[in-house]
C-alpha cells in the first residue's frame, strides 16, 4: 500500500496561452509508507512543481495524487486537511517566519489545524526538540536567531503539524557542513522515531546517497528513474548526460570499474575503503 | 493568480514611435494632453482624434492591446458620461417623470460625448507612451527633463534612481509574495474564506515576511551599489545617450501643426458647434 501515489500526473503552466509550458509530464510514482525518497534533477526538471502538487498547492492539469488511496482533490474544500497530512518545507523556509516569538511561529501550523493552545505548545516544544532548538530560544523573536537557527525554527513549524509525509525542498542549502550533517541526521531520526515518510529534494548527491532508500530522477518533466540509491548512482554516465553527477566516491569507483578493476559503485567512503584495501594488499596486479 | 497583474506594460518593438527619443515622447504626450483640454469644439477634437489614431497605428502595438487598456477605465468613462448628460443647456430631450429637475438636454448629450472622447484619448495616448518606452528609458528621460530643477536643490538623479529601483523590484516582490503565500498555505493558512476582518488578519503571515525581505533586499542592494562606488548623480555619465533624430523632428513638427490647427479651430469656429 502506497502512502502517496502519483498517477499519470501532468502539470502545465500558462495553459491556453503562447507561454504554455509542461513542467511535469505524465509522471507515475508510488511512495511507500515509511520510506525515505530522494528526488534529484537538473534545475527546471520539474521537481519543485511535482512536490507542490503533492500537498495540493498546485492542482494537476491532469492525473491524480492519491493520499492513502484517496484522491486529494476529491473534495477541493477540504484541501487544507491534506496540507496538514503532507507537510512541506520550502527552500529557504526561514523567510516565512513572522510571529513575535519562535514558539508562536512554530504554533502557527498546529493552531491552523484547530488545536487548543496547550496542545499547540506541546507539539511546538516537541518539534523544536526534534530539530535541536534549545528551549531558551523559544521565547525570542525569530528575527534575532542566527541563519541556521532560523532554518531549524522554520522546519519545526512544519514538523509541529506532525504530518504523515514530510517533504523538504533543499533543506540544507546555504548551511555550513556541520549544520548540514546535523540537520540531515535529525531528519533521519525523525523518520525512524515516527515511522513517517520523508521526501527530500536536493542538489547534493552526497546528501541523497546518505539518506535516501530510493531515488527518483526527474529530467525535462519526466520521471526517468526510480530505484534504490545504489542502482541509480550506478548509472552515473546517464546521470551526467542529464546534467547531474554522482557522489564523489561513487564517481571514483565508476572510473575504476571502467578501467577494469573488480569494484562496485558504492555510495560511501567506508564501503569504498572496504573494497579498495584488499585490492591494494594483493598489490600490483593491474588489469 | 497574482501574476495576472500587468505593470510596466512595455511591449518591445522597432516601430517609429519606439525609436523616438523618450524625452520627446514625454514632451509630446504632455503637449497632447494640454491640447486635449484646449480643443473645446468638435472640429478641434476631431483633429486630436485623428492625430491619436495616426500615432496608435505608427506604434506597431496591436490595437487590441489598446482597447484592453481601456477596459479598466470603462466605468469612469460611463460614470462621467451619465453625469454630464444632466448638465448642459439647450432644448430638453427627456425629463424624468419623478424628479423634474433631472432633464437631459441636447447640450448635455453633446457634453457627454465630448468628455468621453476626451478621457478615452487621454488614456490611449498615455498608453502609447508606456507601451513603447521601457521603464528604464522612461525614468532616464524624466531625469533629463527635470534636470533644471537642480537649481532648486531637488535631487533629480536620486528621485529617478528610486523610481527605477522601485519598478525593477515589482516583479521580484510579486514572485516573493507568491512563494511566501505558498509556504504559509502549506502550514494551513486560510486566505480564501472568512469575512473581511479575517481576511485582513490572514494577510499578516504574508506581509511581515515580505516586509522583512524587502529590507533585506534593500540592504543587499545598497551594499552592492556601494561596492561599485555609486555615489549619486554627481559627475555620473550615461551609457545610453539620448539623441534627437529626424523621427523626433518629424513627430514634433506634426504635433505642432495639429496643435496650431486646434488653436485655429477654437478661435474661429463658434463654440456653439459643440
Amino acid at each position: 500500500m502506497f502512502v502517496l501515489e502519483i498517477k499519470d500526473l501532468t502539470y502545465t503552466y500558462g495553459g491556453g496561452t503562447p507561454f504554455e509550458k509542461t513542467a511535469v509530464d505524465h509522471v507515475n510514482v508510488g511512495v511507500e509508507k515509511g520510506e525515505f525518497l530522494g528526488i534529484i534533477g537538473h534545475t527546471g526538471s520539474g521537481k519543485s512543481t511535482l512536490i507542490q502538487t503533492l500537498n495540493g498547492l498546485l492542482r494537476p492539469t491532469s492525473g491524480t495524487v492519491l493520499l492513502n488511496g484517496k484522491d486529494i482533490w476529491a473534495e477541493p474544500k477540504k484541501i487544507r486537511a491534506v496540507r496538514f497530512q503532507v507537510g512541506m518545507v520550502f527552500q529557504y523556509p526561514e523567510h516565512q517566519l513572522f510571529e513575535e516569538t519562535v514558539l508562536k511561529d512554530i504554533c502557527f501550523g498546529p493552531s491552523n489545524m484547530g488545536l487548543d493552545q496547550k496542545q499547540c505548545e506541546e507539539r511546538a516544544r516537541r518539534a523544536a526538540e526534534f530539530v535541536g532548538l534549545p528551549d531558551e530560544l523559544l521565547g525570542k523573536s525569530p528575527f534575532e536567531l542566527s541563519g541556521g537557527q532560523k532554518r531549524r525554527a522554520a522546519i519545526a513549524g512544519v514538523i509541529a503539524m506532525e504530518p504523515e509525509v514530510l517533504i523538504l525542498d533543499e533543506p540544507t542549502a546555504g548551511l555550513d557542513p556541520q549544520g548540514r550533517d546535523m540537520l540531515l541526521s535529525q531528519i533521519s531520526d525523525y523518520r525512524t522515531k515516527k515511522g513517517n515518510t520523508v521526501l527530500l529534494v536536493s542538489h547534493s548527491m552526497e546528501d541523497i546517497a546518505r539518506c535516501a532508500d530510493r531515488v527518483l530522477v526527474m529530467n525535462e518533466g519526466k520521471a526517468v528513474m526510480l530505484d534504490t540509491a545504489g542502482e541509480v548512482f550506478a548509472r552515473g554516465r546517464e546521470l551526467e548526460r542529464m546534467g547531474l553527477r554522482v557522489p564523489q566516491i561513487t564517481g571514483i569507483m565508476l572510473d575504476l570499474m571502467e578501467k577494469g578493476y573488480p569494484v562496485h559503485p558504492v555510495l560511501t567512503v567506508d564501503r569504498a575503503v572496504g573494497e579498495l584495501l584488499p585490492l591494494l594488499r594483493k598489490g600490483g596486479d593491474r588489469p | 493568480m497574482i501574476r495576472n497583474i500587468t505593470l510596466g506594460q512595455f511591449i518591445p518593438g522597432h516601430s517609429l514611435i519606439h525609436r523616438m527619443d523618450p524625452r520627446m515622447k514625454i514632451a509630446l504626450t504632455f503637449a497632447f494632453i494640454i491640447f486635449l483640454f484646449i480643443a473645446s469644439n468638435f472640429a478641434g477634437m476631431l483633429l486630436m482624434v485623428a492625430l491619436m489614431f495616426v500615432v496608435l497605428l505608427c506604434s506597431g502595438v496591436p490595437l487590441s492591446l489598446y482597447f484592453k487598456s481601456l477596459k479598466g477605465i470603462l466605468f469612469i468613462v460611463l460614470f462621467t458620461a451619465v453625469l454630464n448628460l444632466f448638465y448642459g443647456g439647450g432644448t430638453v430631450v427627456w425629463r424624468c417623470p419623478f424628479f423634474p429637475v433631472m432633464q437631459i438636454t441636447d447640450g448635455g448629450i453633446g457634453n457627454a460625448v465630448f468628455v468621453s472622447v476626451r478621457i478615452v484619448c487621454l488614456i490611449l495616448y498615455s498608453s502609447v507612451l508606456t507601451f513603447t518606452t521601457s521603464p528604464t528609458e522612461l525614468t532616464d528621460a524624466l531625469e533629463r527633463i527635470m534636470k533644471p530643477l537642480k537649481v532648486l536643490h531637488i535631487k533629480v538623479h536620486e528621485i529617478a534612481m528610486m523610481m527605477t529601483i522601485a519598478l525593477r523590484f515589482v516583479p521580484t516582490l510579486l514572485e516573493e509574495t507568491d512563494k511566501i503565500m505558498s509556504a504559509q498555505k502549506a502550514r494551513g493558512a486560510d486566505m480564501e474564506s472568512g469575512g473581511v476582518m479575517q481576511r485582513i488578519r490572514s494577510l499578516i503571515p504574508v506581509l511581515v515576511p515580505l516586509f522583512v525581505s524587502s529590507f533585506r533586499r534593500a540592504y543587499d542592494l545598497a551594499m552592492a551599489m556601494e561596492c561599485r562606488c555609486y555615489h549619486g548623480g554627481e559627475g555620473r555619465t550615461k551609457m545610453k545617450q539620448f539623441h534627437l533624430t529626424k523621427v523626433d523632428a518629424g513627430a514634433a513638427a506634426c504635433t505642432a501643426l495639429i496643435c496650431a490647427a486646434v488653436i485655429f479651430c477654437t478661435a474661429y469656429f463658434p463654440a456653439s458647434l459643440r
